[in-house]
């Protein structure tokens, strides 16, 4: 009534208010009507648990390391971006925290969190540090002949080991209020329904099966770096991460090996960058206790935005990380060894073979953060306003992604001019109000043609 | 031998290498998965081990310790029959002291008493043999 009172003022203003209600309503139909696909309930309150569950502790969440918005994981440069007073840092501002809870100086500069791998007796000199793994593509990388792998060095779990029991020990190791640890004062533990949850949000999460390689890569440099990856005399890498993930080669170690550890020598590795700042850096003996030396086999799809790379960020780039296979400290570490064994020679590649392994890697990344992307884009299609706000920036952390792992190595720059382009869409569709649709549906077309220019054929 | 026999056999040899190094492998590696450490352990109460307690754990009353054979002797509520465990030098014992609000901590042989409430972890749930660990209700304070 009121509105048609205001409206009855001129002919020409009331046709051109009555345009912009209709307008206004459409827009608010548009953004309020939609639900979009359904959502695993499970998968639903997992995801509600790890972004906002403090477990009655410290108040950091497993989002607190594991954002969604920097791949589930954190390094230098994102955590650079936090407020002083976010629960990464409770160690700064919470005096029972102070000591022998983090080194606030490694976890700024590297990266590095502390973990009581080999007991909580004597926390001030008995612990290791370590970087912080995504936790995607979980379905591919967790199950192995011998039991589930989770954490670095397999053995993250207490309980059964599995993913599911991982929840319980990343609170009592993170969470606490006070180094006494003490249930139901300094947290609480999860219950069994809030485990099965957490387990099935963590599934969801990225890939869900591993890929078939080789890929039909357009980029020369990319295409030689998968005929070295895949070369069992050259480059060796397939052997253990079978189509660049995490599982043995099933050829070579039986159909059900799966996930499997090995000592590289990674804590052998000269100037590891921890090491140089004089902080106490235990060595890190991995699996079990007294630790083997062993540590589990990450995916590599993942890997060249989630670095830094091995379980002590002890190396920055991808390229260095391929290199470090051509080092003392792996041809002479046992896994290096058992190499030699096999193969007559250790890994001796070139200065080019090196980068082109690594361009393979950066465009196995890119294409799944398209993939991604794309997801999530759809997403911001489907969903109602505030969901869709939430996936279209995943899409642009995606993109950003993507943008800086083939730009980095001078790749494809036909495909950054494209991300480029979806990126600036996406943030248009994500910020506005309008042509939201129309702007995630150029997006996701900005996002293919970036795909084409690394692919020959559509084979993601 | 040709040429492409002499490349088939080398990759043939090849293979046999890889597979018989891999095999070596994990036979060293394989067997370590029920073994593994998992410290965060020794802070969850007794019957609350996610994936272990109520499916392969025993919760149960101390009726017997015997420090000569180094085992221990358990019942379960409302059963007639008993367990004995071997109590070796690598069973981790935790005390839970989780119900007077304190820390858990590590214990020792010595803090097993009969009429105690303990939980065990076997080793191998089939035989019952030996214990992986051990946890038993303490209420002191010390």
């Amino acid at each position: 009534m009121q509105i048609e009172i205001i409206l009855h003022v001129a002919h020409p203003v009331r046709c051109w208010a009555r345009l912009s209600l209709f307008g206004l309503a459409c827009v608010l139909a548009q953004g309020c009507d939609r639900t979009g696909p359904p959502v695993d309930p499970l998968v639903a309150k997992g995801r509600d648990l790890f972004f906002n569950e403090t477990f009655d502790g410290n108040g950091r969440t497993c989002g607190t390391c594991h954002p969604a918005e920097n791949n589930f994981a954190i390094d230098p440069t994102f955590i650079a971006t936090l407020p002083a007073d976010d629960p990464l840092f409770v160690a700064e501002f919470v005096p029972a925290l102070a000591e022998n809870f983090e080194n606030p100086r490694l976890m700024r500069e590297f990266g590095l969190i502390v973990e009581n791998l080999d007991g909580f007796g004597d926390l001030e000199s008995v612990f290791t540090l370590r970087g912080v793994p995504h936790v995607l593509a979980l379905p591919t990388s967790v199950d192995s002949a011998a039991g589930p792998r989770t954490g670095w060095s397999g053995d993250g779990a207490p309980g059964d080991g599995t993913l599911r029991a991982f929840a319980t020990g990343a609170v009592i190791q993170h969470f606490p209020k006070t180094l006494g640890r003490v249930p139901g004062v300094d947290f609480r533990l999860p219950t069994d329904e809030e485990l099965d949850a957490l387990e099935a949000f963590q599934l969801s999460l990225g890939r869900q099966e591993d890929l078939r390689l080789p890929l039909a890569l357009k980029g020369v440099v990319a295409s030689r770096g998968q005929e070295i990856f895949l070369d069992n005399t050259l480059g060796k890498c397939n052997a253990c991460h079978a189509n660049a993930g995490a599982n043995g080669d099933p050829n070579i170690f039986g159909p059900g090996a799966g996930n499997l550890n090995f000592n590289t020598g990674v804590e052998d590795l000269p100037d590891q960058p921890a090491d140089l700042t004089g902080e106490l850096v235990p060595p890190d003996d991995g699996f079990g206790t007294p630790g083997d030396g062993e540590f589990n086999t990450p995916t590599l799809v993942e890997a060249a935005d989630t670095g830094p790379f091995f379980h002590n960020n002890s190396v920055e780039t991808i390229e260095g990380a391929v290199a470090f296979y051509n080092g003392d400290a792996f041809n002479n570490s046992p896994a290096g060894q058992l190499l030699l064994a096999a193969t007559g020679s250790g890994i001796n590649l070139d200065g080019t073979q090196v980068v082109e392994v690594a361009a393979f890697l950066r465009v196995l990344n890119a294409l799944e953060n398209i993939r991604v992307s794309i997801e999530s884009l759809e997403q911001g299609l489907e969903r109602a306003r505030q969901p869709a706000k939430e996936a279209l920036r995943i899409a642009v952390a995606d993109t950003e992604d993507s943008i800086a792992v083939l730009a980095g190595g001078g790749l494809h720059p036909a495909a950054v001019a494209h991300l480029r382009e979806a990126r600036r869409l996406t943030e248009r569709a994500a910020d506005g109000l309008f042509r939201r649709d129309a702007l995630v549906r150029d997006a996701i077309a900005a996002q293919q043609r970036a795909r084409a220019e690394l692919l020959q054929e559509d084979t993601s | 031998m040709t040429p492409r026999n002499r490349s088939s056999y080398r990759l043939w040899a090849a293979r046999i290498c890889w597979v018989a190094a891999a095999a070596l492998a994990l036979a060293l590696a394989g067997n370590r998965g029920a073994e593994a450490q998992r410290t965060t352990e020794q802070f969850i109460p007794i019957g609350q081990s996610p994936g272990l307690s109520g499916v392969v754990t025993y919760v149960g009353e101390i009726v017997a310790v015997q420090p000569g054979s180094g085992t221990l002797t358990m019942r379960r509520p409302g059963d007639t029959g008993t367990v004995t465990v071997a109590i070796t030098g690598d069973t981790r014992i935790w005390l839970d002291r989780s119900e007077i609000g304190l820390p858990n901590v590590s214990g020792g042989f010595g803090d097993l008493a009969e009429g105690g409430v303990a939980e065990i972890h076997f080793r191998d749930p089939d035989t019952r043999r030996s214990a992986a660990w051990v946890k038993v209700q303490s209420v002191d304070p010390r």
